[in-house]
């Protein structure tokens, strides 16, 4: 008889209440677990796709300007600055048709002050804006975070140099570095996005080096030091990881900024060539009629408004779920 | 420390100095004319740039305009209010623009702070709702759109505020601009004040301190608010250079003589004025420098570890 | 939780601190008297200096106008009528002019004299500043005008001088027969020498103190940047009597939505709105009857850049494709559908409304359709001359960049979009790529020659189609097209310095036919006459508006 007998492989039992998961899925299922990081994803996820398709939709061109010749006088006539108007939902709710050139054409948003679509060009903006603001602040924050870590764990000289380029690039004003920009780069959504790199990925590394400053005395990194964890490593394995809240939360905030940045520099002559759009340069043109005509605002600024809404939602999640407290599990 | 800050101020002066030069080098490529020139004739403007040495080499330049710099003199400008010394339109501006935005970085910090605090200390409660709902329509609407809503309840509908700015009747006419700017700062501030907190009272030194039995208003000071005000000081620096320098839309709206207008002016008149984009550039460069100094000093307060840190690779 | 009440009534104390801070302001000006005379007038930007040498903006000269006179001023049709001189004779040959000064004080005490306006313009030939050139011979034709300023001779020999305090005589180099009229124009106005040399240099025209009035009002607040800044009636004013307004107080207001408000809640009385707010404020029966269309004398045009050297292979030295663009825009449309402020569309490099016939009295430009078979909204003329250009330029498709100024009123962005839509779909072929910029970075672009096409416009300096005729001359610096003939060349020759000068009427058949040339070969494509949409307080009367010199003129204005 053996004392031992050796186990067939089906016999081994796993537990299965706790079972073992890899770090993704256990960030996917704790992500998802949150009633509001799915609102804000669901958000998100509309808005891009109204971003794709809401301009093939309306039958629109985002520049087409609508008009039409008058017969009586034979001038043209164009639909500009119209009050959001579907027909089919007035004759629905039996009210007079209306009485102008335009009676049987629907604008969803209204039109602005060149007789274009609103809808159309606000879901045209909103993906002028978004690509602009995912293409920065992907590479923001790659810069800034390599940059303020790399600054802020080797301190001393490193980091005095460092801290002053920091201050040299940030503290020429922003329309300075633009102007001078634009003599050498072409006008348009490159040059936009040039321009917010140079500045914005600052913020990124501050908020990385501040978290070095803090995480980088803490037992398990030094505990790593001891054990002859390679610089990289600590920055990149064991800081980094743990930075991803307050980056996140600077992430969200930059999403604004970007966008109006980016409106601030079609005003100044930089930015987006007319007639494209984007939500900032839609929320400037509407400002100018912001009394008289305020309908022309109000879509821009929901959408932004909902954009960030739900990019902080899924923000909040995400740093919850990458990062998880024993509160959560 | 005091060795710390006498070398952190050579370096910040040293930064200084070269993006002077800097601002110098780019001011001159940018694109457009310093002068007027619709009007002028190429000799009148050859005559002109000679007059102010336009065409000397700029290192010759550059050190000309250190040695007036130095003693406060900006000289004058090439095409914005033709002559007059900068000095004398930079005053106003300043006086205006410091004046208005130390409002509202009072204003936006002290509220954001406040709101950050009861946000977390409720959290997933009403205030923190409130405080997420906050933040975001702080930063996502412009400045100016809430320029216009004040402008338009509360001196328009109601005139209990005067309409448009008047240095007159400063107090009155400060609130309308001073709040609409402070917006921004104050969502910024509640919501990085709020997850900080969140993230401080986590951790396991506060888990420790609860657990000994310490509460309240202790437990916030001594050990919460103190951990969570250092990357909120970060953000707030930046943010204050901001604040100071005006806001264009803001002061055109509500007729504000201040910076951000004048800095505009000076880069879209009929002619790009290098001595004002020059003067204004440097109050920029010397304003954020000094908040970085700040900030850095006040790190070493707040945080006896860096302290401790930078005694070390000081040695 | 504790803490939470005790935050909040940390904030709650913090609001109260706050608003007690507003409440206890004691810094309140002093209301003037109740039923003083004062207007809050909107200016669109701000004063660029109050040096008549220095300024070059209408709302710099509207302001000097109003605290200087000049030897004359504008009547309410802007013709030239008596100012500081009383009258004046001009001798046979029309070279001498002679003034006779009336009595009249700047605001420090000291007589206004023949040798004020001798130092004044003394100082403008020397300093050449940008409307320097009103004194030389294209414009003013002063005698040694030219050699003062171009060619270093003794400012001495200026053609200018003062027998005795009362007595200014001008010698010109040839006849101007609106000289008269130039006279009401800041660049020819009075210095006052002894306190203009006692200023530090640069600083005149700076502030209240470093200023000096002779007109209707004097300066009692102002820094340079100011957004708003106030005037009072001057009571040592030779012509006192008949001002009905106890002072002015101008608001800088940048955005015309905010104008329209401010207008609304009565706290402006005087406010030009931009052609988006015109459609609402016809609508509002309040606002209806005050809106008031003026002239605002402004031509925008598209300026072609027509040198081979160009970028683009200099395509657009190709008349016909000139030709094919100005055939291709519809004004009326870009007028009634985006300008919207009763600006007329145009058709004539030189616009209507401005230079009036000494003789007849008739417009220059009255007749519109003057120029309608090579400029006029005319598709399938337009498309002959693209196919034309395009057989003649061995290529099918163009592609230009129109740049314009993105801080030159709200109605220039629409326009250029909607010249861009106008233009690809009615030439099919042509690609025209917009581009905003700054004004300064715009004339860089345009006298470089580094452009395709430009949105830009020009304003009339003073009432004769010369203002505008003078620009296509070879050489001249406005000329930013580089467009060059012989035979214009002469044309304008003759009518400023030669044949033409003494015979009115030759002088008024020669610049058509110069006219005629530009217009034949599209050097530019007229657009639209600008106007201002005025909204006048019903207190407010008798503003005088001009689409010249000064815009708006405030002697004979009344409040109620």
């Amino acid at each position: 008889m053996n004392d031992f007998e050796l186990l067939k492989h089906h016999d081994i039992v796993t537990d299965e209440n706790f079972a073992s998961q890899t770090y993704w899925k256990g960030v996917f299922t704790r992500f998802f677990a949150k009633k509001r990081s799915v609102i804000g994803l669901i958000i998100v996820v509309v808005i891009i796709v109204l971003a794709i398709l809401g301009p093939v939709l309306s039958g629109y061109e985002y520049r087409e300007i609508s008009s039409v010749i008058n017969p009586e006088t034979g001038k043209e006539v164009v639909a500009k600055g119209l009050a959001p108007r579907i027909p089919f939902l007035h004759k629905l709710l039996g009210k007079a048709p209306y009485d102008d050139f335009f009676a049987d054409k629907t604008f969803l948003f209204g039109t602005d002050d060149l007789g274009r679509d609103l809808w159309t060009r606000t879901w045209y903006g909103a993906r002028v804006s978004l690509l602009i603001a995912f293409v920065t602040i992907a590479i923001d924050v790659v810069i800034g975070m390599c940059y303020g870590l790399i600054s802020g764990y080797f301190g001393g000289v490193v980091d005095s140099i460092m801290q002053r380029f920091v201050e040299i690039a940030n503290s020429v004003p922003r329309l300075v570095i633009v102007s001078v920009l634009a003599v050498f780069m072409p006008k348009g959504i490159g040059l936009v996005i040039v321009a917010l790199l140079i500045t914005e990925w600052i913020g990124m590394s501050k908020i990385a080096r501040a978290e070095m400053l803090k995480i980088k005395e803490l037992e398990y990194i030094l505990a790593g030091k001891t054990l002859g964890a390679s610089n990289l490593q600590i920055i990149f394995g064991d800081v980094l990881p743990n930075t991803i809240g307050p980056i996140i939360t600077q992430v969200m905030f930059s999403i604004p900024t970007a966008i109006f940045t980016e409106a601030f520099l079609s005003f100044v002559g930089v930015g987006i060539m007319l007639p494209e759009c984007s939500v900032g340069s839609l929320i400037e043109d509407g400002f100018n009629n912001i009394t008289t005509l305020p309908y022309q605002i109000i879509p821009p600024i929901i959408v932004l408004a909902l954009l960030m809404l739900g990019f902080n939602f899924i923000g909040d999640g995400l740093r919850e779920a990458l990062a998880p407290k024993l509160k959560d599990m | 420390m005091a060795k710390y800050i006498v070398k952190r101020i050579v370096t910040s002066v040293v930064t200084l100095l070269i993006i002077t030069f800097l601002l110098f080098f780019l001011v001159r490529i940018m694109p457009g004319n310093p002068f007027p020139s619709e009007r002028m004739t190429d000799e009148a403007i050859a005559a002109k740039r000679l007059e102010m040495g336009l065409d000397d080499p700029i290192m010759t330049q550059f050190i000309r305009y250190m040695k007036k710099v130095c003693v406060g003199d900006f000289g004058k400008g090439t095409s914005l209010y033709n002559g007059a010394p900068i000095k004398t339109v930079l005053n106003k501006a300043i006086s205006n623009s410091f004046k208005i935005g130390g409002i509202a970085i009072l204003l936006g910090t002290a509220v954001g702070l406040i709101l950050g605090i009861v946000a977390a200390l409720n959290r997933d409660g009403f205030w923190d709702v409130f405080c997420s709902v906050f933040s975001i329509l702080g930063v996502c609407v412009p400045a100016y759109v809430f320029l216009i809503f004040l402008q338009y309840t509360f001196a328009y509908k109601t005139s209990l505020l005067p309409y448009f700015f008047d240095s007159m009747n400063f107090f009155k006419s400060t609130i309308i601009p001073s709040v609409s700017m402070s917006l921004f700062t104050m969502s910024t501030i509640a919501r990085f004040t709020r997850n900080e907190m969140v993230e401080v009272m986590d951790s396991d030194y506060v888990r420790l301190a609860e657990s000994k039995g310490m509460y309240g208003t202790k437990l916030v000071t001594r050990h919460i608010l103190r951990n969570a005000l250092i990357p909120v000081v970060t953000v707030l620096a930046p943010l204050i250079v901001d604040l100071l320098t005006g806001a264009l839309v803001v002061e055109k709206i509500y007729g504000i003589q201040g910076i951000g207008k004048l800095m505009v002016d000076a880069i879209s008149g009929e002619g790009i004025d290098y001595n004002y984009v020059l003067a204004l550039g440097i109050i920029y460069s010397a304003l954020y420098i000094g908040m970085m100094l700040v900030v850095d000093i006040l790190y070493g307060v707040l945080d006896p570890r860096i302290r401790v840190a930078k005694k070390g690779g000081d040695k | 939780m504790k803490l939470t009440k005790k935050i909040l009534c940390v904030a709650l104390a913090l609001a109260m601190v706050l608003s007690f801070a507003a409440c206890g302001d004691k810094n309140e000006a002093a209301a003037p008297a109740a039923d003083a005379k004062i207007i809050s007038v909107m200016l669109s930007t701000n004063v660029m200096s109050l040096d008549c040498n220095l300024a070059t903006d209408g709302d710099s000269f509207e302001v000097i106008a109003d605290c200087i006179d000049g030897l004359t001023q504008m009547d309410a049709d802007g013709a030239a009528i008596p100012a500081l001189a009383e009258s004046w004779d001009i001798s046979e040959d029309g070279l001498t002019w002679t003034f006779h000064l009336r009595d009249a004080k700047w605001s420090n005490g000291d007589p206004v004299t023949a040798n004020d306006f001798v130092f004044a313009w003394k100082t403008a030939a020397l300093t050449n500043e940008e409307y320097g050139y009103m004194l030389d011979s294209s414009v003013g034709c002063i005698k040694n005008a030219d050699a003062v300023m171009y060619d270093g001779a003794d400012v001495d020999t200026l053609g200018v001088s003062a027998p005795d305090d009362k007595t200014f005589v001008v010698e010109l180099e040839a006849p101007v027969s609106f000289f008269d009229s130039l006279m009401y124009f800041p660049t020819f106005y009075p210095l006052n020498e002894k306190f203009y040399t006692g200023l530090e240099s640069g600083t005149y025209g700076t502030s209240a103190d470093t200023f000096l009035s002779c007109g209707a009002f004097i300066l009692s607040d102002y820094t340079p940047g100011a957004a708003s800044f106030s005037l009072t009636k001057n009571p040592d004013y030779w012509d006192a009597a008949n001002i009905k307004l106890d002072g002015i107080k101008y608001q800088v207001v940048g955005s015309s939505d905010n104008a329209l408000t401010a207008f609304k809640n009565g706290s402006l009385d005087l406010v030009a709105i931009s052609g988006s707010q015109v459609p609402s404020a016809q609508a509002d029966a309040n606002l209806s009857s005050k809106i008031k269309v003026t002239g605002a004398g402004y031509m925008w045009y598209l300026s072609f850049s027509q040198t081979k050297a160009n970028a683009n292979g200099g395509q657009l030295a190709n008349a016909n494709l000139r030709l094919a663009i100005t055939n291709a825009i519809d004004r009326e449309s870009l007028v009634d559908n985006y300008v919207m402020d009763g600006s007329l569309p145009t058709y004539t490099c030189v616009p209507p409304q401005f230079a009036a016939s000494a003789t007849t009295g008739a417009d220059f430009s009255a007749d519109q359709t003057m120029f309608a078979d090579v400029c006029s909204f005319n598709v399938a003329k337009a498309q002959e001359y693209l196919a034309a250009a395009q057989k003649e330029l061995g290529t099918d498709s163009f592609t230009f960049t129109m740049i314009y100024g993105n801080n030159e009123g709200d109605e220039v962005s629409k326009v250029a979009q909607a010249i861009k839509e106008q233009v690809e779909a009615n030439l099919p072929g042509v690609t025209l790529n917009l581009q905003a910029m700054s004004k300064a970075e715009r004339l860089d672009k345009m006298q470089n020659d580094n452009y395709d096409v430009a949105l830009t416009r020009w304003g009339p300096d003073y009432a004769d189609p010369m203002t505008y005729l003078g620009m296509w001359i070879t050489d001249n610096a406005n000329n930013y097209g580089f467009w060059s003939n012989t035979d214009y060349d002469q044309l304008i020759t003759d009518c400023t310095t030669g044949a033409y000068v003494s015979d009115y009427d030759a002088r008024w058949a020669a610049l058509y036919e110069a006219e005629t040339l530009v217009m034949n070969d599209a050097v530019i494509a007229p657009l639209y006459t600008k106007s201002n949409a005025n909204l006048i307080s019903d207190k407010l009367s008798g503003v005088d508006f001009h689409p010249v010199a000064l815009n708006r003129v405030y002697k004979s204005a009344t409040l109620q």
